[in-house]
């Protein structure tokens, strides 16, 4: 077996760094990523930060252990390093800025990078909130080769803009031990990792505190003096979990982890870099996140016709955005200019602090619907006005009108979200064009020229009442439908236009 | 001089009245009269401005135009001045299918849903109701149209052009004009401004757009010479 092991470092300033970059360049959000593939060997993968002097010093800070966790090379000029407390940091750069440590959104972060390497590797262990364990011996045999292989994973780590140490041994607790060392070198050769892992401390063995100590006392302190010793030897003054880890680590036992499996659906988390308080600032986000989702989309040969946003704040619950589209899309353009008119009349509660976009319901692209009658083109073309206008006037501003079971002017016309259920056809000529909202007392003097239609309500409605219908129209030549109550009362309730 | 007056000449969107046969494709109306005056009817795409009163046939007057023509594609109503019967829509001749209607917040809202519908190229006519729209407003919305191949019926209320009369005299970029109004008991067309041709006032049109007693008159005409058969019977 050969697993690699990866050690994200620093993901949460990466991902910030990555953001913050995306946006600021965001008009071209087509032409990003332009980073070379790295071969076998290198000692670093750490890009090329452009304007070094230009990023502004950011810390990751926990404040579980008040200790810095994660810092940026502009953070490392003023004398900032890991450990130091938020005192000795602010102290040292008043100017920094500090991100809050949080475990679960590094292990979301990770999600979503066993997500894009899934296309490219079978076997993902996600091994803790900053490690990824991938098995590469099985996969070997598909990319050719050693170098092939690594290169692939690596040119889509580099895509992904995260920096890492990164190992390769017979099991994830050797690797892991050896990703934690900065091995950074690719061995398949037995020989060759056993002599590097020996070179590895014990302190950065997942060995529980008493039992590193008590190796230290006995003049323990480097892993190959550790693996020299004889089992049995061990086994009589440690416990069984010292045991077994052991044998993990000389890869001696078959590996017992849950393997990675994608998702379902889409979902795609981002922590904003600073507090956005309004929509117009939100948009680039959004926009990074369709373009996950158009990759996604398109990988798959899928598109959707549903999306939603969550946006997260620090105090208010979370605001669900949804947009509809009357015919599915995939492309980032087309939901961009839905999510643009949809957004517009959005007011933010409170600033906003992450964003997740969810997509949960997929079709398929159908590849015969591609054809080239006007009729067609004409469907597409109504579907994508309606999807326009019921993003930006609300859902509820057009309709299609139905025609319901009833002799009666006020239940005549009902409206109805455009779907397709069958007609019932009746035409009537003594139904007018428009109707008031209620019939208003009638005021003018007017001629009857049609009438009377007499007409009952239906028994199953509450009220009974009786009405004589009549067109009549007035001195200006304007018909109306009027109509004569029990009570001898004149109503108007319609126009003919 | 003289030469540059030619090349200026030659353009193709200087228009002489001279040039009156224009082989344009139009859209009849139905009734004689209007359609010779409006050279055989509205052109098949831009924008006609009604300024009439809601009620005295308006809509009944482009019954042809919207119900016979380029059926496949949709008919939208933006903020109609009531509810629109889907019963109505039958006895018209439109499909209810191939009816929208949209009733946006705000006039602003209503102009841009206009021209999002005229851009879709997937409407036959698009019929608003609003207060008016300036030259700028119309200048976009006949592009709009004509550039799609849509119709876009504009019905404004007589009243609001007079209160702002400077803007009554002005002239919209438009293709067609009219003011309706009702008198001597007949609709009364007035072409106030039409492309390629010249306006006319008081175009007269006897257009019977709902049931009368006519009917029944006639049947009680002849209920009467019955009874009196029958009276002379007994």
């Amino acid at each position: 077996m050969l697993w690699a092991y990866l050690y994200l470092h620093q993901i949460t300033l990466d991902t910030h760094e990555k953001t913050n970059s995306s946006v600021s360049n965001s008009s071209k959000y087509e032409t990003k990523n332009k980073i070379q593939p790295q071969g076998i060997g290198k000692t670093t993968n750490r890009h090329a930060q452009q304007d070094k002097s230009q990023t502004p010093p950011v810390i990751v800070y926990c404040e579980k252990t008040n200790r810095i966790v994660q810092r940026n090379n502009a953070a490392l000029q003023h004398g900032i390093e890991i450990g130091h407390g938020l005192a000795q940091a602010a102290a040292l750069c008043p100017k920094v800025c500090i991100i809050p440590f949080n475990k679960e959104d590094e292990r979301l972060i990770l999600v979503q990078l066993a997500h894009r390497l899934y296309p490219f590797v079978s076997d993902i262990v996600i091994d803790a909130h900053n490690g990824l364990a991938i098995r590469l011996d099985n996969l070997v045999h598909y990319y050719g080769g050693h170098k092939e292989l690594w290169s692939t994973i690596t040119h889509e780590l580099s895509l992904s803009k995260v920096n890492y140490h990164y190992a390769t041994a017979w099991s994830i607790e050797a690797a892991r031990i050896m990703a934690l060392n900065s091995t950074d070198q690719y061995q398949s050769d037995r020989d060759n990792i056993k002599h590097l892992l020996s070179q590895c401390s014990l302190s950065l063995t997942a060995l529980d505190k008493k039992t590193k100590e008590a190796l230290t006392r006995v003049g323990i302190a480097y892993v190959n003096q550790l693996l020299a010793m004889p089992v049995h030897e061990l086994g009589r003054r440690f416990d069984n979990n010292t045991i077994t880890y052991l044998t993990a680590l000389r890869g001696e036992t078959f590996p017992h982890v849950t393997l990675f499996r994608p998702a379902e659906h889409f979902e795609h988390f981002t922590l904003l870099p600073f507090d956005i308080e309004n929509t117009q600032h939100l948009t680039p986000f959004m926009v990074k996140l369709l373009d996950y989702l158009a990759h996604y989309l398109r990988a798959r040969n899928l598109q959707t016709s549903m999306l939603c946003f969550h946006i997260d704040f620090r105090e208010h619950p979370s605001t669900h955005l949804e947009i509809k589209s009357a015919l599915p899309q995939s492309t980032v353009d087309s939901w961009l200019s839905l999510l643009k008119l949809r957004i517009e009349n959005e007011v933010l509660p409170e600033p906003a602090v992450s964003l997740m976009l969810r997509c949960d319901h997929f079709e398929t692209i159908d590849g015969n619907s591609g054809d080239f009658f006007s009729n067609a083109f004409n469907e597409v073309a109504q579907k994508q006005l309606i999807g326009r206008l019921n993003a930006k006037l609300g859902e509820d501003c057009t309709f299609q009108p139905a025609a319901s079971d009833t002799h009666q002017f006020e239940y005549m016309s009902i409206a109805r979200a455009s779907s397709n259920t069958p007609e019932l056809p009746f035409t009537s000529d003594i139904v007018p064009t428009f109707l008031f909202d209620s019939p208003k007392p009638l005021t003018q003097s007017t001629q009857v020229c049609f009438g009377p239609v007499r007409l009952h309500s239906e028994w199953w409605h509450d009220a009974s009442r009786k009405r004589d219908y009549f067109i009549a129209q007035t001195l200006h030549g304007v018909r109306m439908l009027i109509f004569k109550d029990e009570d001898s009362q004149w109503w108007a309730q319609g126009l003919f236009s | 001089m003289n030469k540059s007056l030619s090349t200026l000449e030659n353009h193709p969107h200087i228009w002489r009245a001279r040039e009156q046969n224009q082989q344009e494709e139009r859209f009849s109306l139905g009734f004689e009269q209007l359609d010779k005056a409006l050279n055989g009817g509205v052109s098949t795409s831009g924008v006609v401005r009604i300024r009439t009163l809601t009620g005295i046939g308006e809509l009944s007057l482009f019954k042809q135009v919207i119900s016979k023509q380029r059926s496949h594609k949709l008919i939208v109503f933006i903020n109609p001045p009531g509810h629109i019967q889907t019963p109505w829509l039958a006895t018209f001749g439109i499909d209810a299918k191939q009816v929208l209607i949209v009733k946006p917040s705000s006039e602003k809202d209503s102009l841009w849903a206009t021209e999002q519908c005229l851009k879709s190229t997937a409407c036959h006519c698009v019929i608003l109701w609003n207060s008016g729209v300036n030259t700028k407003e119309a200048r976009r919305l006949q592009v709009a149209a004509t550039h799609n191949d849509a119709l876009c019926l504009l019905f404004t209320l007589p009243n609001t052009s007079i209160k702002h009369s400077s803007a009554a005299l002005q002239t919209l970029p438009i293709s067609l004009d009219l003011c309706l109004n009702y008198q001597h008991h007949a609709l009364q067309v007035s072409v106030i401004k039409q492309r390629h041709g010249w306006p006319k006032d008081n175009i007269a049109i006897q257009n019977d757009w709902t049931p009368n007693n006519r009917a029944i008159k006639w049947a009680l005409e002849h209920n009467k010479v019955k009874r009196h058969a029958l009276h002379s019977v007994s």
